[in-house]
């Protein structure tokens, strides 16, 4: 696990993005930097309870959140967090997960 | 307008939610192709190009299909659109037999994942899902538009028996539908009391997965059956990445060019007889229902309640991929497509809608990463 997740900003036009594009989709450019954002806002959130394929699956959550670096991303949820909580940003591997910002 | 191609035969094999042992993608295939061929009066020799998707080929590819079903091609090709294949693949037959590249071109859908094989499919659907959104436990495409039906329904103010109404109006068509998998009636009730899959979608908000396969046959009209009025596509449009996945997904990539599709087809959304909208889950339906412009004042409330509630409107005839299945998103949409030909030619039997002329049918798909990134449309009409 590691703190912040990894999107990508546009060295012309500043934009950010996550995953990773090859070209700018604003302004084409073609150079990136990395950055590291480590805060986002919960927009939405879901249940998933049933698996297709699957038994014995155990319910998680996800949540569609703006990330303090611009994108929107999708990320698991390890706590309660709802709508509106802002929550603190991690990778485990390459997938971004979110719990409450600790106090 | 397309004036020198016309949709002259359709056809599909059996739906089955659990094939048997042995059974593939390929055979339902076959039976798709083979009865497209008997309804559009014409041999397996006739047929000078083909379209075909579908998620069971490989590691075969469209040539193989050939092969193996006998045909020997002047054109060819391999979809990858998903939901939107369908759409996609009758707007590049039609522009290959309008320029006389292939006078009959057949399209060409169907897959047998299974549910294990589905899974498989749904976890590895492109690299952002493998290695963004699957180790999150995702759920496929249903977690995905769970959290775009939780945008939807904040947005336009929705209750959750807005969604009930389109699933029990397409099951009430279904049960008219001898091959739709399921038909028996749907009730709110039971819609209501249905368990969650995806909060806040349940077991009839998403689309089940079954075997079966649909085919298409697209030729010079000269080519149709005597005395069967023709379909032609008076109009066809299609989008790809239409926003970067930077958008709420609450609008397709049919808002792209929904303009321009009337406006070349000299139709307007009043004008349309039947429809068939692609219904993965009701919050995409709704979704390209107001791309369109069939919904009036963004009111998908009223849409629902009313439009499609009260019966106003025919839309998705055949029960829809919600009822009658989705054997993979190619036949799926395949399937829309199918069943306006029929209702325009009159031959729906107790489905049919009296008098329709003319038909709107869509194509919506590949989940990239937040949404869908490819729909396609077409306006067909009745040609005597």
């Amino acid at each position: 696990m590691s703190a912040g997740i990894t999107i990508w900003r546009c060295a012309n036009c500043r934009a950010g993005f996550f995953p990773e594009p090859l070209l700018c989709p604003r302004c084409h450019g073609k150079k990136f930097e990395t950055n590291r954002v480590h805060e986002a806002v919960v927009e939405e959130i879901s249940v998933i309870r049933h698996m297709i394929g699957q038994e014995n699956w155990q319910p998680r959550r996800i949540a569609s959140v703006l990330t303090s670096g611009g994108p929107r991303m999708t990320v698991g949820l390890r706590d309660e967090s709802g709508p509106g909580a802002t929550i603190e940003l991690f990778e485990e591997g390459t997938a971004p997960f979110g719990r409450a910002k600790a106090k | 307008m397309f004036e020198n191609a016309a949709i002259i035969g359709v056809g599909q094999s059996a739906y089955t939610r659990r094939p048997e042992p042995g059974q593939t993608a390929l055979h339902f295939m076959r039976d798709a192709v083979v009865a497209a061929l008997k309804d559009a009066g014409l041999n397996a020799a006739d047929i000078q190009g083909m379209a075909v998707a579908s998620f069971s080929l490989a590691p075969d590819a469209a040539v193989d299909l050939a092969w193996k079903l006998g045909l020997s091609l002047r054109w060819l090709a391999q979809d990858t659109n998903g939901g939107s294949s369908g759409m996609s693949m009758l707007g590049n037959a039609v522009r290959t037999v309008e320029t006389g590249t292939a006078d009959v071109v057949l399209i060409l859908g169907g897959d047998a994942t299974g549910l294990a094989g589905y899974a498989k499919v749904a976890a590895n659907y492109n690299t952002a899902t493998q290695k963004h959104l699957s180790p999150l436990g995702h759920g496929g495409p249903n977690g995905v538009y769970a959290l775009v039906a939780s945008r939807q329904i904040k947005k336009y103010g929705l209750e959750k028996s807005d969604y009930g109404h389109i699933a029990i109006a397409q099951r009430q068509w279904a049960a008219k539908n001898p091959y739709a998998v399921y038909r028996a009636p749907l009730t709110m009730d039971e819609y209501l009391a249905a368990p969650l899959v995806a909060d806040p979608l349940a077991r009839y908000d998403c689309v089940p997965v079954v075997a079966g396969a649909q085919a298409v046959i697209v030729a010079r009209p000269d080519r149709a059956p005597k005395g069967r009025p023709g379909v032609r596509v008076r109009a066809h449009r299609a989008s790809y990445n239409y926003d970067n996945q930077e958008g709420d997904g609450l609008q397709t990539g049919i808002s792209t060019f929904a303009s321009e599709l009337w406006q070349e087809a000299g139709a307007r959304p009043d004008d349309i007889d039947v429809a068939s909208i692609y219904d993965d889950y009701p919050t995409m339906l709704l979704a390209q229902a107001n791309d369109l412009g069939l919904i009036p004042g963004n009111d998908l409330a009223r849409f629902c309640r009313v439009t499609i509630g009260e019966k106003r409107f025919p839309v998705n005839t055949w029960g829809g991929m919600l009822s009658a299945g989705q054997p993979g998103g190619h036949a799926g949409g395949l399937n829309g497509i199918s069943e306006a030909v029929l209702q325009l030619q009159h031959r729906a039997g107790e489905r049919q809608v009296k008098g329709a002329r003319l038909a709107l049918a869509t194509g919506y798909g590949m989940t990239m990463y937040r949404y869908g990134g490819t729909a396609a449309a077409a306006i067909l009409e009745r040609v005597e």
